[in-house]
């Protein structure tokens, strides 16, 4: 099996690493670069939990190879928010009670954040439309939703007070 | 003053201010305490914790649905590059039983196998990759057997074996009055059969288990489980190890559902400590999708048959009831799950004569167990399906029918329980009812290519273990110097919040903010036995433990207030973590008081203890009160279908439970609309095929569970507190009951657009249009 030497940036960082041409991107971000939020479900493209951010649009990890990644920028859950200071979607999962087992956690929160950063006032059927290849078997999807909402309405108060100063 | 009596006057000044609606932190939907390190995505779970060195261990499972087992051939796996060793029932130093209840079933099969989910073997590598086709190696050699797949059949004289002893594991009843008596006293007799399926639990985390040596010989184990002791004893018998030499750790649990409760952990963490001891390496075993899909634990596929008797008036006179549970090939948690359902399934009814026999059966097909509900989704989705037909045949209207005849304070069960005050039903129902469409005008049907209907279900639901096993709970609580509050006990939580409920019951009592609180990874090493997490009993019969606990530190913290603020006993409060003394002037922070008492040497740690009053049921007169206390709920779906293609959809569910007490009302809203949803797939969809034994469908591409895309539009929700015995300020459970009612509301909206009832889950569009093809022909 060839090896080859990739580039990605993941979470703002440049990694290089050797891979395997049938590397699992999943398991590159999980088991050499550590990034444990990204979570199996299924490993056949079916549950939605190992959703990572793809030059911003949603990708399903366990089926995208490493080197299909190469020179693309890679965003998982580890890069949300700054420092101590959480993403509005964070906060909003914590209030609205959107987490239940935390399993589809990650990929609720990156999908959600792939539709509201190129559509920041989603409609309630773009919502779930977006969020429906992610399965939930906790919550019933309701207060992920409603999560979603909320953010909607932090960020734009964010931005409101961006213009106001 | 002795602390008994400080506590005994603590007591009554809580119950005051509960009756005042004063309770601090009760009632309030505080965030979780585990939500922050998930929404960050902290390495919480088990799959996240791997030491380096670890090693995969992968299984090999039958291929047969009932076989003796001719030869193992391990060399063209053990030649394979990586692998370091195969395990086969030999290896298996211990008992080589994983089974909770009935000693039926191996961990790794040495003669025979009898499901499809059978472990004959288990290849240990370097790696999963290696261990995966290490076990494709594995050369296994069988004699087919004649073999059973229909439960019915399989009580037949002559059906094929599946066990030895033959394969009827339980027959339980319920008896009550005369039902010969009350059937001749009836106008009308109806009858009907109903079906359902076997529905996968589907826990989002797959079923993981990490096995870490120490270095005396002993192990510690950490997996994604729900019943941490249980685990530790069932592998320790099979290790042969004392039971205080495997420790084991629940890690953060992705779902569990019930079957996390069921040998599925026994097994992995087994196979990972025989693999850890072979290597002297941490050992992992996990199961992937398709594996869980054939080798977890299900919900029992059922038959149940009806036969009711009923007055011109609407007055139910007697019911009999067969209910046929297939346990597949062992009786796992099975033997539990048909007392529940035989216990529930004449419904939430005041029938004065009832005759219930339940059947737990063992068949070929790929075991059941533990699954939210535990019997009663599919009881209560004949019950209810039969009460509407009774309602058609009668030309009443279901829900007076339902009104004249169900549960309230004064009604008795079908095993001769008194409702009392805490029965909530009728509040439920009232409160769907007049939310409904119906109750807000006039229900509109439609006509043409889209039909509307409502159905509605009613349900109550037994709380806790009753005669399911010993119940009662240990929860430990110290408060450190520093002030902080921790938690410890074996009871878990796999998803539901239980674990913050329990705290916020000890908040309250301590008059602290939930953020104050730590709660300990349940662990067998630190934490005493304290009976599995099961039955969503946690909030209930944890919290009271907790309850306990926090009411006698409070007690002593109280004094302290009173010596250093110097007022009476009786005028100390704390409130929000400051001390105070009512009428006084100076306070204490909660670090003060904390910081006092360690100096007065008062001691800050307690061990709650709650054990429920025993459950009076008898077998052999088939009556009692198998539980202290029970959850009610009703539900009304409405719903929109398309005639031409069968298909539906839900457009708003409206649904009441009365919970006794909502400790953390959206935690509790959280679990109405998980499990509604849940149950809605079950309703719908959720149908895991096995055709000769064989799982036919083991992907979640071939086995749909609702998406965000298929909920109901909306969702109305009521919650009801007619408070209970058992649970801290009167709490019932409420993590089960709500995927319960989907199956028959939908069912019955379906029969009210288009006059045709689907007795056979799942109600998929096919089986809608073949009866209404049927049906105009
Ligand atoms: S793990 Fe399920 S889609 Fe990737
Ligand atoms: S919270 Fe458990 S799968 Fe979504």
């Amino acid at each position: 099996m060839s090896k080859h030497l990739v580039t990605l940036n993941v979470n703002g960082e440049d990694h290089v690493l050797y891979v395997d041409s049938n590397e699992r991107l999943i398991d590159t971000l999980r088991h050499r670069i550590g990034l444990r939020s990204v979570k199996e479900g299924c490993g056949t493209g079916d549950c939605g939990s190992c959703t990572v951010l793809l030059d911003g649009r949603p990708v399903l990890s366990c089926l995208i190879l490493t080197v299909q990644a190469r020179d693309r920028r890679i965003t998982t859950l580890e890069g949300l928010g700054k420092g101590d200071e959480l993403h509005p979607l964070q906060e909003a999962f914590i209030e609205d009670h959107a987490v239940q087992c935390g399993y589809c956690t990650p990929a609720m929160i990156l999908t959600a954040k792939a539709l509201l950063d190129r559509n920041p006032e989603p409609s309630e059927e773009e919502i779930k439309e977006a969020l429906g290849g992610v399965l939930c078997r906790c919550t019933g999807y309701y207060s992920i939703i409603r999560a979603v909402r909320s953010a909607v309405k932090k960020m734009h108060g964010v931005r409101r007070m961006e213009n106001e100063r | 003053m002795s602390d008994e009596v400080v506590v005994a006057k603590l007591l009554r000044e809580l119950e005051r201010k509960a009756e005042r609606g004063e309770l601090l932190y009760i009632g309030e939907s505080l965030a979780r305490l585990d939500s922050l390190e998930k929404v960050l995505g902290r390495p919480v779970y088990t799959g996240d914790m791997l030491p380096d060195e670890t090693v995969y261990v992968k299984v090999v499972h039958s291929r047969l649905p009932h076989a003796r087992i001719r030869s193992i051939d391990v060399s063209g796996a053990m030649e394979y590059p990586n692998v370091l060793a195969v395990l086969t029932h030999a290896d298996v130093p211990g008992e080589n039983i994983s089974s909770a209840l009935i000693p039926d079933r191996q961990l790794l099969a040495y003669d025979e196998v009898r499901s499809v989910g059978d472990i004959v073997a288990a290849v240990v590598a370097e790696d999963v990759r290696h261990a995966e086709d290490g076990a494709e190696r594995v050369g296994v050699e069988y004699d087919p057997l004649p073999a059973v797949f229909d439960p019915l059949e399989a009580l037949k004289p002559g059906a094929p074996r599946v066990h030895e002893h033959g394969n009827l594991v339980k027959h339980m009843k319920v008896r009550k009055g005369d039902v010969v008596r009350g059937f001749e006293e009836a106008d009308v007799v109806v009858e009907g059969t109903y079906r359902t399926q076997f529905q996968d639990p589907v826990p989002p985390e797959p079923m993981i288990g990490l096995a870490m040596p120490g270095g005396d010989g002993s192990l510690t184990l950490i997996g994604s489980l729900q019943s941490p002791h249980v685990v530790r004893d069932c592998v320790a018998r099979i290790l042969g190890f004392h039971r205080d030499d495997v420790r084991v750790v629940q890690a953060v649990t992705g779902g569990a559902f019930g079957t996390k409760s069921d040998e599925m952990p026994v097994d992995v963490l087994s196979l990972a400590a025989l693999a850890s001891i072979k290597t002297g390496r941490p050992a992992v075993c996990s199961w992937d999708r398709r594996e869980m899909m054939i080798m977890e634990t299900k919900r029992h596929p059922s038959v149940i048959y009806h036969k009711t008797g009923i007055k011109r008036d609407g007055h139910l006179t007697a019911a009999e009831t067969r209910v046929y549970m297939d346990t597949g090939a062992y009786a796992s948690l099975g033997v539990l799950v048909i007392m529940r359902a035989t216990f529930h399934a004449t419904g939430a009814y005041d029938i004065p004569n009832v005759k219930t026999d339940g059947y737990l059966i063992y068949t070929n097909n790929t075991p059941a167990g533990s699954q939210r509900g535990f019997g009663a989704p599919q009881v209560i989705f004949a019950a209810e399906a039969h009460i509407d037909d009774i309602a058609r045949r009668m030309g009443m209207d279901p829900i007076e029918l339902r009104l004249k005849n169900m549960l309230r304070p004064g009604g008795m069960t079908s095993t001769g329980q008194l409702m009392d005050e805490s029965c909530g039903l009728p509040d439920c129902v009232d409160a769907v009812v007049k939310a409904s469409r119906r109750g807000r005008g006039r229900f509109d049907h439609g006509s043409g290519r889209y039909r509307r209907g409502m159905g509605m279900a009613i349900l109550y639901h037994g709380n806790s273990l009753g005669p399911e096993g010993s119940d009662y709970a240990v929860v430990d609580m110290r408060i450190n110097r520093d002030g902080r509050i921790v938690l410890g006990t074996g009871l878990t939580e796999f998803g539901t919040g239980s674990l913050t409920g329990v705290a916020q019951v000890a908040a309250s009592v301590l008059g602290v903010p939930l953020n104050y609180f730590s709660i300990e990874r349940p662990d067998t090493g630190k934490h005493k036995p304290t009976g599995p997490t099961v039955a969503s009993r946690v909030v209930t019969i944890g919290g009271r433990a907790a309850y306990e606990a926090a009411k006698r530190l409070r007690a002593r913290l109280d004094l302290v207030v009173a010596d250093v603020l110097g007022c009476k006993l009786e005028d100390v409060a704390i409130v929000d973590g400051m001390a105070f003394c009512k009428g006084g002037e100076r306070t204490m922070e909660w670090a003060d008081l904390v910081e006092a008492a360690y100096e007065r040497g008062v001691k800050m740690d307690e061990e709650g203890r709650y054990v429920v009053p025993e459950c009076k049921w008898d077998d052999e007169t088939g009556q009692g009160m198998p539980y202290r206390q029970y959850t009610f709920g009703a539900a009304i779906a409405e719903v929109e279908v398309d005639v031409e293609t069968g298909r539906y959809r839900v457009t708003d569910f409206y649904a009441a439970y009365d919970v006794g007490k909502a400790i953390n009302p959206a935690g509790v809203m959280g679990q109405i609309e998980g499990g509604t949803v849940q149950g809605l797939g079950y309703a719908m969809m959720e149908e895991l095929v096995h055709v000769n034994g064989r799982v036919m469908n083991p992907s979640l591409a071939d086995y749909y569970i609702p998406t965000a895309m298929d909920i109901p539009e909306r969702m109305h929700m009521f919650i009801v507190e007619k408070p209970g015995v058992l649970g801290p300020f009167g709490a019932k459970i409420i993590a089960e009951p709500p995927a319960v009612l989907p199956a028959p509301a939908i069912r019955n909206a379906i029969l009210d657009a288009l006059g045709i009832g689907v007795n056979d889950l799942p109600i998929t569009p096919e089986k809608v249009l073949m009866k209404l093809l049927k049906k105009s022909s």
